[in-house]
């Protein structure tokens, strides 16, 4: 980023802060509706460094790398069979845009149910909401593969397997990547949702303590503060990927 | 002319299924053999099938009567043996220029080693800048891109260059260059060339035989000689001997309802 760039975030921010702390100090309301942005500061680094999010954070980010890596990986696979298959397409579409039609919260408690407040549940709960953006992506962005390449393959006597690794996915990349962007930042809610549906540790969980038992909203927003962080720098940390990768063209 | 590269094309019959039940006839029984070595020119109006015929030759469409062989063997396929330029680059655009030349022999399986010798040679052949070789497509100029086309269809050393009006994208002067160029590449590489082209100046300056097909469904109704000399250049056009084959040209394409249209962009 160029140093006007960097500015106008930290502009930005500045900002988004002076704003909350004007509507703290016209509105009057006390610290337990809406604290300060101070308190929230002062809480959240607290917190971080008296050891009360990390077991929570690492709880949940375990969830989201694993939900996500297995969401998108089965993601990739399906929008190519997708893509490349009528009959395939036929036979799933109507039971993933059901199941995307069904919202996530309501499936959580039942997933909860079957599999108990382990990681397992989470991690599928990550996965279903990180699938049908990356397999969307994945099969539009096949699809789209300039049919005159695959003949320049096809007259090169490219095997179906050079087709796939030289031609159709650096050609679906760019939209790959447009999924996977879409789909880490739901990880993130995945996770937390699940963690609200039955769990013994995670940031959802110290969500609803900050909220409940502990009654510590200045906590409970330290913890939005932190797994708003989280889906930044996941979807940062794609987005670099996708540059190393996809490059210019 | 060379022992290698005969190419024979034989009472090859092409339809495309029509939308709704049908087909449409696209070739009617062209017949065409070039010697080993040789240079052939395809002409024909818009849609009269000459792209269609040299995806046949190159083993990516299969005719519905007929055969093509090269060497009296029969393709059934695409074929090493035969190298394929398309009227656009055609290139990878996430790929170097370099690794779109060397494409074919990786496809092939040969070791890294190998490529970048093959490489170095076929920069040299084609006359591309070393410079630019490291350059994404978007990064190159349309005369440059066509090169490194040429490049990658040389690159498996094919007996035959099946090329598509390979410069037509290209402004008149560099269209010119480029033919010339192709002339040297092939007296240093001694393919068989057929070159589809719109041009008649262009099929003159560079084919042994100028073959005239008709409108769809395309056949042979010509098949011209031009008594022209070789090492040719450009001054070579001004001669009488291209006026009187390009007369010859232009009233085997004034069978067609629309040839006027090619006849009045070839002379232009």
């Amino acid at each position: 980023m160029s140093r006007g760039a960097v500015l106008s975030v930290i502009g930005a921010f500045i900002g988004f802060v002076v704003v909350w702390q004007l509507v703290v100090a016209v509105s009057g309301f006390p610290p337990f509706i809406l604290p300060a942005p101070g308190a929230v500061a002062t809480r959240f680094v607290t917190a971080l460094t008296d050891g009360t999010i990390w077991p929570h954070l690492a709880t949940t980010l375990l969830a989201v790398g694993l939900g996500f890596g297995v969401g998108a990986g089965l993601a990739v696979v399906v929008g190519y069979a997708l893509a490349r298959s009528a009959l395939v397409e036929r036979l799933l579409s109507p039971y993933l845009v059901a199941a995307q039609a069904t919202p996530i919260l309501a499936l959580a408690p039942l997933i909860a149910l079957w599999f108990g407040p382990g990681l397992a549940g989470k991690v599928l709960i990550c996965a279903l909401i990180v699938f049908f953006p990356v397999a969307v992506a994945t099969m539009v962005g096949i699809r789209a593969v300039d049919a005159r390449l695959l003949e320049l393959g096809r007259s090169l006597r490219a095997t179906r397997r050079q087709v796939l690794t030289t031609l159709e996915i650096p050609a679906a990349l760019p939209s790959i990547f447009g999924g996977l962007r879409v789909g880490v930042t739901l990880a993130v809610v995945g996770a937390i949702v699940g963690e609200w549906a039955g769990a013994e540790r995670g940031l959802g969980v110290l969500i609803n303590l900050a909220r409940g038992s502990l009654f510590d909203i200045p906590l409970m927003f330290a913890t939005l503060l932190t797994i708003a962080l989280v889906g930044i720098v996941l979807y940062l940390t794609v987005v670099v990927i996708e540059r190393r990768l996809v490059g210019a063209r | 002319m060379s022992d290698r590269g005969a190419l024979a094309i034989s009472g090859v019959h092409l339809a495309f299924p029509v939308r709704g039940g049908g087909a449409l006839p696209v070739l009617d029984g062209v017949d065409l053999a070039v010697p080993g070595g040789g240079i052939v020119a395809l002409i024909g109006p818009n849609g009269c099938g000459k792209s269609t015929l040299l995806r046949v030759a190159a083993g990516l469409l299969r005719p519905g009567r007929g055969m093509v062989s090269l060497d009296g063997v029969g393709i059934a396929g695409p074929d090493p043996r035969i190298g394929l330029v398309f009227q656009e680059p055609r290139l990878l655009p996430w790929r170097s220029a370099a690794d779109n030349i060397t494409y074919p022999l990786e496809l092939a399986g040969w070791p890294l080693e190998r490529r970048r010798a093959r490489l170095a040679e076929l920069t040299d052949l084609v006359a591309l800048d070393p410079g630019v070789v490291d350059n994404r497509p978007s990064e190159l100029s349309g005369g440059t891109r066509q090169r490194v086309a040429l490049a990658r269809a040389l690159a498996l050393e094919p007996e035959v260059l099946l090329l598509d009006e390979p410069f037509s994208a290209l402004d008149a002067l560099s269209r010119e260059r480029f033919d010339l160029e192709l002339l040297r590449l092939w007296e240093r590489a001694s393919t068989t060339i057929v070159l589809v082209t719109h041009s008649i100046g262009e099929a003159i300056l560079v084919a042994d035989r100028i073959v005239v097909m008709s409108p769809r469904p395309g056949r042979v109704v010509a098949d011209i000689p031009v008594d022209l000399a070789r090492p040719r250049s450009l001054a070579d056009l001004d001669a009488a001997v291209v006026t009187r084959t390009a007369q010859e040209v232009r009233h085997h394409l004034g069978e067609g309802d629309d040839a006027g249209a090619v006849v009045r962009e070839a002379s232009a």
